[in-house]
């Protein structure tokens, strides 16, 4: 019986293990897995015509006959939607009408002068040029639909007048034509709405689409494409067909959001059927197409993260990990070696590693400011140097951010190589340094590397050290050790924080955050490979 | 010897030497013939300890220890645990100085040179006296690195001299025809026997004088126990050797001459053949028969 219930136990024993494990693995598939996925859609993708534009422009990849040629075809499909907005517009946007008659005025004038007329006609053809603009002018002012018929009617009565054939005041009668056209159809009260909502929809059309085609190119290269990505083209549609509203639905209720389609607000129009022609062509306005944008990893970011890859958030991360554990690893094994080797249990010695546990529970910001005013304001300007934050500041402080989990991994090791490895030398006539160097620090290899491991992931994923020793969220390729740099845990805090291009593209940040996981598991799985390589060879096994 | 040994060893000194005048060595001197068993040799004894005491802090560890230990024989000692058999043993090569707070009385001479002077070196001196361990304990490394070991620490980096002074220890100690196929394996991968003969072979290539013991076939099997006997056997012609054993029947089977410690002190020391067939001492009698305690 007894025998019976040690066997139960022993095997719930192991049946609890395996279950603990096969949880933590779940935890990681979880916690790890949709941060993955979505940091994956950096790299697959649906893009589009812009995609395809935009790698042309910035970054010369593509063929440019093709390139040229679907914008052809995309652009014939767009022609719709530019020429339908347009025409609604000449009946809407009174103040450009103005603008255009008086401008047209004034054209007139200076053909007048060239004509060489005699002064009484002069005068006459001009009274009557500002008759009419001033016509048009209470006719595009008006909200009553008679008086501007009356208007436009007397304005039309000039048209055959043999004196303006062939002058700029043609534009005045195809003003009054155009806009006698689209007043009859648009419903006059709602006018004021109409502009306000046509403005919303130009400017959505214009981050669908980018930049029209014959208006100049914006400075920006943000500003100079559309939608790059089929996903976030997708999310712009459905924007422009429907509008977002929030609403109490019941008093001290959270609030609601209801959506109405935009074409509502432009029901009766000639505008209405456009938002049917967007939602049917879509795909050939912007021609998606599955994309494996492999160059994300080594892209520059072009502006601010909107286009382009981490290239040199790659780099920067790298540099920092690389020179800091250049610093913290002699620097932690000569103290591990002191602390183990060189030194008897003492006052000294227990104050010393206290101030070393100490050290590694101290917050990763407080090393940024001590970075900062030590690193920055202090050892550079005394080197020489400028005393501006630089990758070479940076590192210094992350490996003194890492050196007390190197100094205790390390003394861990040496301690758990066995004495008589050490005595062994010692009898063969090695000194203290030579046993040290030949035999305890080979022996010790293995687990000093465990060290490395802990202190590369630390070093790697550290955000506050670098906040303000070395770390931009934009900036070149970093190209010596005496500029600032980018790195990904930086990237993707200043993109949370920063300002609003995080939302814009999600993607990119957790694109940056799982390129950082793989980064560190990356040099993870190196460092163990080595280990393990080190292990059979001191082994033998 | 060889004589391009000697030359090796020579110039190894040299180099040694003029890198540090001051301090005092132990000069290696020409390996006397081996003589009879008879007392009249005493001149010419290697260690000799006169009235030495060690203490470990105020604890004693060995009291008035005054023997001296004679070229080219094997010397056991015996006696019951916590004797100070081991302490007397290491302190022949000073490796008791790893343990904080020692103090010597006495006199403990290597040579004629007391080697608990201030002044003494202490890498020549452990050059001079090589130790084998209770436990096998070779380095985590190649078979080849462990006995090239201690003489890369004398200088020697010419990989040819290297094959050949490795070559001839681990023939020396018995063990070449086991390894000489893969002397590149680790030396963790050898059984227990190997190991231990692998760390006399390692001691062996430092050229000592005299190699000390520490209950060497503790770990082993009686087969490896025998293999290491033999091997003492071969050894002693050129090698002083003091073991310290636990094993009587041993101490009786490979050595010339046995001391006999019990609680620190030198109870009895003689030829072999006397301490075991006619003790002086009660105590001896008693521990030897097993009435001890």
């Amino acid at each position: 019986m007894r025998i019976f219930v040690r066997t139960i136990f022993d095997k719930t024993f192991t049946v609890t293990t395996y279950l603990v494990v096969l949880m933590i693995i779940a935890l990681l598939v979880i916690i790890l897995g949709p941060m993955l996925s979505r940091g994956l859609s950096a790299v697959i993708f649906k893009d589009t015509i812009e995609f395809r534009k935009m790698q042309f422009a910035l970054f010369n990849r593509g063929v440019e006959s093709r390139i040229l040629q679907e914008t052809k075809e995309t652009n014939a499909f767009r022609q719709k939607i530019y020429q339908t907005i347009d025409k609604f517009k000449q009946g809407i946007d009174t103040e450009a009408l103005t603008e255009k008659a008086r401008k047209i005025y004034r054209e007139f004038g200076q053909q007048l002068r060239y004509k060489e007329l005699p002064p009484e006609q002069f005068t006459i053809l001009r009274t009557q040029a500002k008759e009419i603009r001033d016509k048009l002018e209470t006719a595009f002012a008006s909200q009553d639909k008679s008086e501007i018929a009356s208007c436009i009617n007397n304005v039309l009565q000039y048209r055959d007048d043999q004196e303006f054939k062939d002058t700029a005041t043609e534009g005045f009668f195809k003003l009054a034509l155009e806009f006698k056209n689209s007043v009859e159809k648009t419903d006059l009260s709602k006018h004021y709405l109409y502009v306000k909502s046509l403005q919303e929809l130009e400017s959505l059309i214009i981050e669908l689409l980018g930049p029209r085609p014959d208006e100049p190119l914006p400075s920006t290269a943000m500003n100079q494409f559309g939608s790059t990505r089929w996903d976030i083209a997708q999310r712009i549609r459905d924007k422009i067909l429907w509008t977002e509203q929030w609403v109490e639905h019941k008093p001290n209720e959270s609030l609601i959001k209801i959506k109405t389609l935009r074409a509502e607000q432009f029901a009766g129009t000639d505008i209405e059927p456009l938002f049917g022609y967007i939602k049917d062509n879509i795909e050939q306005i912007l021609k998606p197409r599955a994309k494996f944008y492999w160059q994300y990893f080594i892209d520059d970011s072009t502006p601010g993260h909107y286009f382009g890859g981490v290239g040199p958030e790659i780099l920067g991360t790298l540099l920092l990990t690389v020179i800091s554990m250049l610093f913290a690893v002699p620097i932690g094994i000569i103290a591990a070696a002191y602390l183990t080797e060189c030194s008897s249990e003492n006052l000294i010695i227990k104050i010393i590693r206290m101030c070393i546990n100490t050290l590694a529970g101290v917050p990763s910001i407080v090393f940024g400011l001590f970075g900062l005013s030590f690193f920055v304001l202090f050892f550079l300007p005394l080197l020489g140097f400028p005393s501006k934050p630089c990758i070479l500041a940076a590192s210094l402080t992350l490996a003194i951010l890492t050196l007390p989990v190197m100094i205790r991994a390390s003394e861990e090791a040496i301690r758990s190589v066995p004495e008589t490895y050490k005595e062994a030398s010692l009898a063969l006539g090695a000194g203290k340094f030579k046993t040290f160097m030949k035999v305890t620090m080979p022996a010790a290899l293995p687990g000093i590397l465990t060290g490395i491991i802990l202190s590369l992931s630390r070093v790697a994923g550290e955000t506050a050290p670098v906040l303000f020793t070395g770390a931009v969220a934009l900036g070149p390729m970093p190209s010596s050790i005496f500029h600032s740099t980018r790195t990904l845990s930086y990237g993707s805090y200043d993109m949370a924080v920063g300002d609003r291009i995080a939302m814009m593209v999600p993607h990119n940040q957790y694109g940056m955050v799982a390129v950082l996981v793989m980064l560190i598991l990356c040099l993870n799985i190196m460092a163990i490979v080595v280990r393990s390589r080190m292990f059979r060879k001191l082994h033998g096994h | 010897m060889k004589e391009e040994d000697k030359n090796m060893q020579q110039s190894a000194l040299n180099t040694e030497k003029s890198r540090n005048m001051k301090i005092i060595r132990i000069e290696r001197k020409q390996t006397p013939t081996p003589k009879s068993l008879d007392s009249d040799c005493s001149n010419c004894a290697v260690i000799s300890s006169d009235d030495f005491s060690f203490y470990y802090g105020s604890r004693m560890g060995v009291k008035n220890i005054t023997m001296d230990i004679y070229p080219c024989s094997v010397t056991a000692i015996i006696g019951p645990s916590g004797c100070g058999k081991s302490t007397f043993l290491r302190s022949i090569n000073r490796m008791n100085d790893l343990i904080p707070h020692i103090r010597t009385e006495g006199t403990l001479k290597v040579d004629g040179q007391d080697i608990y002077d201030n002044r003494i070196n202490l890498i020549s001196l452990r050059q001079q006296i090589g130790m084998v361990f209770q436990k096998p304990n070779p380095f985590p490394k190649s078979i080849f690195d462990n006995v090239a070991y201690g003489p890369r620490l004398q200088g020697i980096r010419n990989s040819e001299d290297l094959q050949d002074v490795v070559e001839q220890c681990l023939r020396s100690a018995a063990i070449w025809d086991e390894v000489k196929d893969d002397l590149k394996k680790s030396a963790l991968a050898l059984s227990g026997g190997q190991q231990q003969r692998l760390c006399i072979a390692r001691a062996l290539a430092t050229k000592p004088r005299v190699i000390l013991m520490d209950e060497p076939c503790s770990a082993l099997d009686p087969l490896a126990t025998g293999k290491i006997e033999d091997l003492m056997e071969q050894l002693k012609t050129s090698y002083t050797i003091i073991i310290v054993t636990h094993n009587m029947q041993q101490a009786a089977r490979v050595s010339e001459r046995t001391a006999f410690f019990c609680l620190g002190e030198l109870i009895e020391y003689d030829l072999t053949s006397k301490i075991f067939g006619n003790p002086a001492n009660k105590q001896t009698e008693d521990y030897i028969t097993g009435r001890f305690g």
